[in-house]
Order: C-alpha cells, then structure tokens, then sequence
C-alpha cells in the first residue's frame, strides 16, 4: 500500500515537472522548431542551420531544423502561419518568393502577410546577371547593346515564375525597354549548367550562387541589383551605377505565427540578436556568401511591405 | 595530385576509418528501411558534419550516399518494397526470385553488381573528373528531351500485362506528373484547388505507394501466409560470392549498365532512379534472355544495381568540378562542401587536394566494405521473409507512412503515398504494372521542361534547334531503335505463351 502511494506521489511530482512547470516557465523552457520551407542543402536550410547552431548556444534549448516542403513553399510557411503561438515553432520566410501564393489571383490562398509575426530579417542576397567567361559581353553595356541591336534573341536564365530573378528580369525589361527569351528552371545549379554549356546566354542568380566562381574566373557577374556593391563582388558595379535603377534580391528571415505574445518575440528577437551578432556566426556566413542584412520587428514587416507593393504593380496582381 | 602515401595516411587515420565504418552502417539501415531514401539519409547527417573537420566529415556522407543506395536493394528483393525509389526497378526480377526462394541468389548478384558500378564510378572520379565534367554541360534543353522520350521507350517492353496497359499505366504517370504550379506561367495545374498540389505529385511518395504499400495490400489479401512459398528453410549454403557461371551471364550488362550509371549521373538532375531504369530497360533489349526479365532475371537485378551505384560517383564529378550536382542526393552534399568552405571548381583539387583525393580513394573503398558488410547483414535479414504476413503487413505499412513523413514532415505526402498505394494495388489487381507510370513520372517533367524551353530558345523555328546538336541525333537513333526492336520482337516471337499470375 505504501508503495502504492509512493508511487503515486512519483508520478504526480512528474505530472507536475512536465506540465506545470512550462506554464509558469518563460520562453524558452522546450525545443525550438525552426521550419524551412525547402529541402535540405540548398540555400534557406543552409543559413537555418547556421543560425540553429548558434541559437542553440545563446538559448541554452536545442534547435531543430525541419525541412517541410512542397506547395512551392507554402506547406513551410503554412505550418508556421498556423502554429501554436508559443514561440515554441518559427521558421524562415523568403521573399518574394512568399508573395505569389497569395497575391495571384489564380491562387485562392486564406494565410497572406497577415498570418505572420515577423520577428527579423536575417538575410538579403541581391540577384545578379553573370555571362560566361569567354562570353563577347565583359560588361553591362556590352550585353545591353546586343539586346538591343537583336531583340527577343539573346537569352536568360531564370528561377521559375514569381521568383526573385524573374521579378528582376520583368522590371528590367520594363526599365530599360529590352526583351529577352526567358528560360525557367527549378534550380540554379541547372541553369548554371546551361550558362556554363553554352544554351542560354545570361544567368540570373544571386550574390552567393557564383561570387566564387566569379573570383575563380569561370563566369563574370555583369552587375549587382543592390544599393551599394557587394562586399563579396567589390569589382562588379551595381545596376544603379550603369543607370539602370533598380533593386532586387531574395531574403530570407524569420517569422512565428501572428498573435505571438510581445514578451516572447521581444525574447525571441534579443536571442536572435546575440546570434547574429557573434563574430563567429559573421565569419561563417562571410565565408558563405551570405549578406547579412539585419532588421528587427516592424522595421521588417516594413520592408515586406514595401516589396509587396513593387511586385503587384510589376506583376499586375 | 599529392603523393599516394600522404593520402593513405589520411585516409586510415581513425577518424577517417571510423566515418566510413559509421556511413557504411547508417547507410545500410536507412537503405534498407523502405522509403528512407539516400537523400534523407544524408541530410538527416548534414548538422552533424558541421562539427567534423572536413575529411572526416565528407567521408561519412559519401559512404552514406553509396551504402543507402546499395541497401534499397535488400528490401526491394525481399519483401517487394524498394528501400530507396533508386531500387524500384531492382523489384521486378528481385522479388520472384525470393518468392522461388532464391534470395540469396538475388542479393549476391546485387551485391556483386553494386559494388562494380560503384567502384567503377569512383574510378571515373578519381581518374577522368575534369573531363567527364563537360558532358553535364553538352546536354541543353533538346538533350533533355530527347534522353527523356529515349527513356519513355522503355514503356511497351516493360509491361507485364500487355502492351496496351503497359501503355496506358505509362500515360498515366505522365498525366501526373502535370500536376502542380507550372514553372513558366505559375500556374497552377490540375491543382483542384489544393494548394497542397502545388508543388506536384511528390515522386518518392509515389513509388512508395505503388511498390511497398500496394504490396502490403496484396499481402493482406492473402492472409496467414508468409512471402516465400517454397520451402521454408534456407535452401542451401549462403553464399557472399555469385559463382562463376553467374558472373559470365551478367558481365556485359555490369559493364553496359556501368556505363549508363556513370553518363547519366554526370547529368544534372538526373538521379539514380534513371539510370536504373534506363539501364533495366538496355540489358533487356540486348539480352539473350528477354523473357526472363520480369520474372526473376539476374541480369534485370544487376542492371538496375550496377546503374543505380555507379550513378553515386557519376554525380560527384559534375559536383565536384563545376559546383553541379548530377543527383538530387549530390545537391544535398553540395550543401555539405559549401559548409566545409571546401568551394567546388577546378581549384578544388589544386587548393584542396588531399582532402578530395582521400575522399574519392574512401570512397571507391566504401563501395567494395558496403557489399562485404552487407552480404553478412542481409544473411540474417533475409529471414524476415519468413515472417508470418500479420507481422509483415503492419511493418511494411507503418515503415511506408514513416518514409513519406519524413521527407516532407507533412501528412500531405503520406495522403500522397495511400492515394499511390490503393492505385497500385488495383492495378495489380487488372496485372497493370505500375512500373511505366514511375518511369512517367519520372521522365515527364524532364521532357516537358526541355521541350518547352527548346522552343522559347529557337525562337519558334523548332526542327532545326532540336536537331543540330549530335547528342539529339544520337539519342533520336536509339528511340527509334528502341521501339523498333520493341516492335521486332514482339512480331518475331509472336503471342508469349499465357503467363502466370504471380500473387504473394
């Protein structure tokens, strides 16, 4: 009988340890589950894992990476949109990439901006146009001049429709008044391959996708869509130094569902802060090609915004 | 390259002989459990590598890479439930022979057969990478085209149960593979207002469903039975070795099938589960046993085995030269150089070159431990087909639910993989072979894509961008041969004597 009671007591002691305790407890008292919406190896899930890595250290609670892909991204963003709002789950949103699963119109989508908290944006890694090494164009205006001389002849290739790198190709076109053969791929590596075999005549990627293949001599960056020079490009001048105005780039930050209390997204952000702050976690992403860009809370959702005003009237969504 | 003795000092260092020992391991378990594929096996690795110095690290992976693939072997020759999608083709000789209780003969050859065509590969890696490199960058659009309608002519000689449902199954699988948001427009396809769709009919759930799920469909019809027929106990003394004789019936499609898993490893894009059965398909067509194939051929299982392991090294070489992977596993891998800032390029093996040489000799040795490894391990595991079918099904199912989980973590895979599952077992049911509508699947996308962007390339005058490259013409000659010979035979032979129905 005693025993009994003994045993009783056990489990309430454990009753209490695993369910009350988390109630009264402050974030983070349990595994973070960091969601990214494409698979494993490629560019998000490379910079969530950094980033995993370091929050571990500062949080002191482990920090798991799931990879939850599909419906061209928003399996990934839908979960985070709707997980609990205990901080317990947040992910990476990428933009622009979010914008057409609920901005087109052929798309009936209920989650849009509004379904998110955002919390920082960790990464903006401007697009770029490379050419060959051995191409005749060395320079923007080399290429620009024999778009122009041959409309609709010279190629480009780009990411799938609604990207980053098409967007940037459409506000181009309508920029500087050109037209290209748009050819689409589902990864960079393959359009880098028929960059590289001759079949199309420009790649559209970003910064960390060739800076190393540009320092190498394989390919040469024409220019970068950013405001200023890439720290990882410095010899390629920007679009906007060539006359061409524009900005472009795909980012990548982080996001927890919408209602997320203040005091965990407070705590979520100084977390995130005292990561990116870390020279190790800059040298890291130096070493990656990755451009830190960081930009807390509502200056974020700010940013976003304004990215989607561009795209709709570029798009005519 | 540096000297010889510095890499072996690298390379039997413990931490480098552990890694392969811990990658062998870990391969030949996820290889094995049905629908944990390569790719999961080496992503699931990819954080603990992080913390590894670069050598070690890579190692791991590679020795992953070839082993997961060698050990989708064992269950697909078992229990008829490919262990990874790469080992789909591996079923159609594979299971027959278990059922006669032959396994051991089964998984010798495969044995046998993967560590050739991954030792071969990690040869060609070794000795021919900058070279080898180019073809990836030969094949454009057209290309792509044109090797994917080369592959789809497999379709009339892979089905079982007559042309036409062979026709049909593969029409099928090409009808699904449309599914989701086009690249081009961004539109979404045959989508029904799912959004889940729109990424498309997810590949890996899908031959989990029409192999391993329909499978335990079929099995639970036949309750209170186990898979094998014949006799129960083990018929024989196990043998590690294929005898002599075996070799000789199988040595020309080892080499064919090497050659096939190299070139189209190289391709970026292309995985193993093409090679396999682009490879299947060949020796099918050369063999002076065709109407074995499907029955319980060995050469059907070394082809598909050769080509799907000598695909692992074919798509390092464009990984390791030019930064492109040639596998989605590579792509994953690519990941792993990237974070050991190990840039890939020519310089990789100038800058780097003790680190990529002891990789690629660990390599080649993975290749040659795996099969000694796994001869040992599969002479215990093959008794699960011993197993009575009311534990079987419930393993075969939940292992099912498991692998199409885990690759998307979402339930949207798994309704995927059931959907998959019910169908193929109705077409099992009608003698319907699933294995055209894979092969759809698989190769839909690819010529949907290189036809499309053919034709945004030539600017509207189709005929002669399609046809000036010599690749295209190559690869037009061998369709035509391929259905022809299809057509050929099939004349010659005249009506196959009635088959017989095989149900577990």
């Amino acid at each position: 009988m005693k025993k009994r009671v003994l045993g009783d007591l056990l489990f309430l002691c454990l009753f209490v340890v695993l369910f009350a305790v988390p109630v009264q407890a402050d974030w983070p008292e349990k595994p973070v589950k960091l969601i990214v919406a494409y698979g494993a190896g490629g560019g998000s899930d490379i910079t969530a894992r950094l980033l995993a890595q370091g929050l571990e250290k500062v949080i002191g609670q482990p920090v798991v990476v799931v990879n939850m892909t599909g419906g061209a991204g928003w399996v990934g963003w839908g979960a985070i949109a709707g997980a609990k709002t205990d901080g317990y789950t947040i992910g990476y949103i990428n933009v622009p990439n979010l914008f057409a699963g609920y901005l087109d119109s052929r798309i009936k989508r209920s989650e849009n901006l509004g379904s998110f908290t955002l919390i920082m944006n960790h990464i903006t890694d401007p697009c770029v146009w490379a050419v060959r090494a051995d191409s005749p164009y060395k320079t923007l205006a080399d290429l620009m001049g024999a778009i122009r001389k041959s409309p609709g002849q010279l190629s480009i290739a780009v990411h799938g429709n609604g990207g980053d790198d098409h967007l940037a190709y459409l506000d181009m076109e309508r920029k500087a008044g050109i037209k290209m053969k748009v050819v689409h791929n589902n990864s960079t590596a393959i359009s880098r391959a028929q960059l590289l075999g001759g079949h199309v005549d420009v790649l559209a990627a970003n910064v960390c996708e060739v800076f190393q293949q540009h320092q190498s001599g394989e390919l040469i960056v024409l220019g970068v869509m950013a405001d200023r020079r890439s720290p990882f490009l410095p010899d390629v001048p920007t679009f906007r130094e060539l006359g061409y105005d524009l900005a472009w780039a795909s980012t990548r930050g982080i996001a927890a569902p919408a209602g997320l209390p203040d005091r965990i997204a407070a705590r979520l952000s100084d977390a995130l802060a005292r990561v990116i702050e870390s020279s190790e976690h800059r040298a890291k992403a130096g070493q990656l090609g990755l451009t830190l860009d960081v930009v807390y809370g509502a200056k974020y959702r700010e940013m976003v915004q304004r990215e989607e005003q561009h795209i709709k009237t570029l798009m005519g969504w | 390259m540096p000297d010889l003795i510095s890499i072996l000092s690298h390379l039997f260092s413990l931490s480098a002989v552990l890694a392969i020992v811990a990658g062998i391991g870990a391969g030949l378990v996820v290889g094995f459990l049905p629908g944990l594929t390569a790719n999961m096996a080496i992503a699931l690795l990819l954080p603990v590598t992080f913390v590894m110095p670069p050598t070690p690290a890579l190692l791991l992976l590679v020795s992953v890479y070839a082993s997961a693939i060698y050990a989708g072997s064992f269950s697909a020759i078992l229990l008829h439930t490919p262990g990874t999608s790469a080992s789909a083709a591996t079923v159609l000789d594979g299971f027959p022979l278990t059922r006669r209780g032959q396994s051991n003969r089964a998984l010798r050859i495969a044995t046998f057969s993967s560590m050739v065509g991954g030792a071969a590969s990690a040869l060609c890696l070794l000795f021919l990478a900058p070279p080898l490199s180019r073809i990836s960058l030969w094949f454009g659009p057209a290309e792509y085209f044109f090797l994917a309608l080369f592959g789809l002519s497999v379709i009339g000689s892979l089905s079982t149960g007559g042309v036409a449902k062979g026709l049909l199954s593969g029409a099928l699988g090409l009808l699904f593979s449309t599914v989701g948001l086009d690249l081009d427009s961004g539109y979404p396809r045959f989508c029904f207002g799912f959004s889940d769709l729109h990424s498309g009919l997810e590949f890996v759930p899908a031959v989990i469903g029409l192999f391993s799920m329909s499978q335990a469909l079929v099995m639970a019809e036949a309750s209170h039975q186990s898979i094998r027929r014949k006799d129960i106990s083990v018929i024989g003394r196990w043998r590690i070795f294929p005898r002599l004789r075996e070799v000789k019936v199988i040595k020309t499609t080892v080499m064919r099938s090497s050659f096939f898993g190299i070139l189209i490893g190289i391709l970026p894009g292309a995985g193993a589960d093409i090679s396999s059965w682009v490879s299947y398909n060949e020796a099918r067509r050369f063999s002076r046993r065709p109407w074995r194939f499907g029955k319980g051929s060995i050469e059907g299982i070394a082809a598909s085995e050769t080509a799907n392991n000598a695909n692992t090294g074919g798509a390092l070489i464009p990984l390791l030269t030019l930064g492109i992977p040639g596998s989605p596993s590579a792509a994953v891998l690519l990941g792993a150089l990237v974070m050991q800032g190990l840039v890939p390029g020519h310089e990789i093996f100038d800058r780097h070159a003790s680190i990529i040489y002891t990789v690629i000799i660990g390599f080649f040795l993975a290749n040659l431990l795996m099969g000694i490894a796994g001869m040992y391990a599969t002479r215990h595991l093959s008794h699960i087909t011993r197993l009575p079918n009311y534990i079987l099904i419930p393993v075969i199912v939940f292992l099912s639910v498991i692998g199409a989980y885990s690759l998307s973590h979402s339930l949207v895979s798994v309704a995927m993989m059931l959907a998959f599952g019910f169908l193929g077992f109705l077409m099992r049911k009608i003698n319907m072979s699933p294995a055209p509508m894979i092969l759809g699947l698989i190769l839909g996308p690819f010529a949907e894509k290189g036809f499309r962007q053919a034709l945004i390339l030539s600017g509207g005058d189709l005929i002669p961008y399609l046809l000036k490259s010599p690749i295209s013409l190559i690869l037009i000659a061998l369709t035509f041969l391929s259905v022809g010979a299809t057509v050929w035979f099939g004349i010659r032979k005249g009506p196959k004597p009635a088959q017989k129905k095989e149900k577990a």
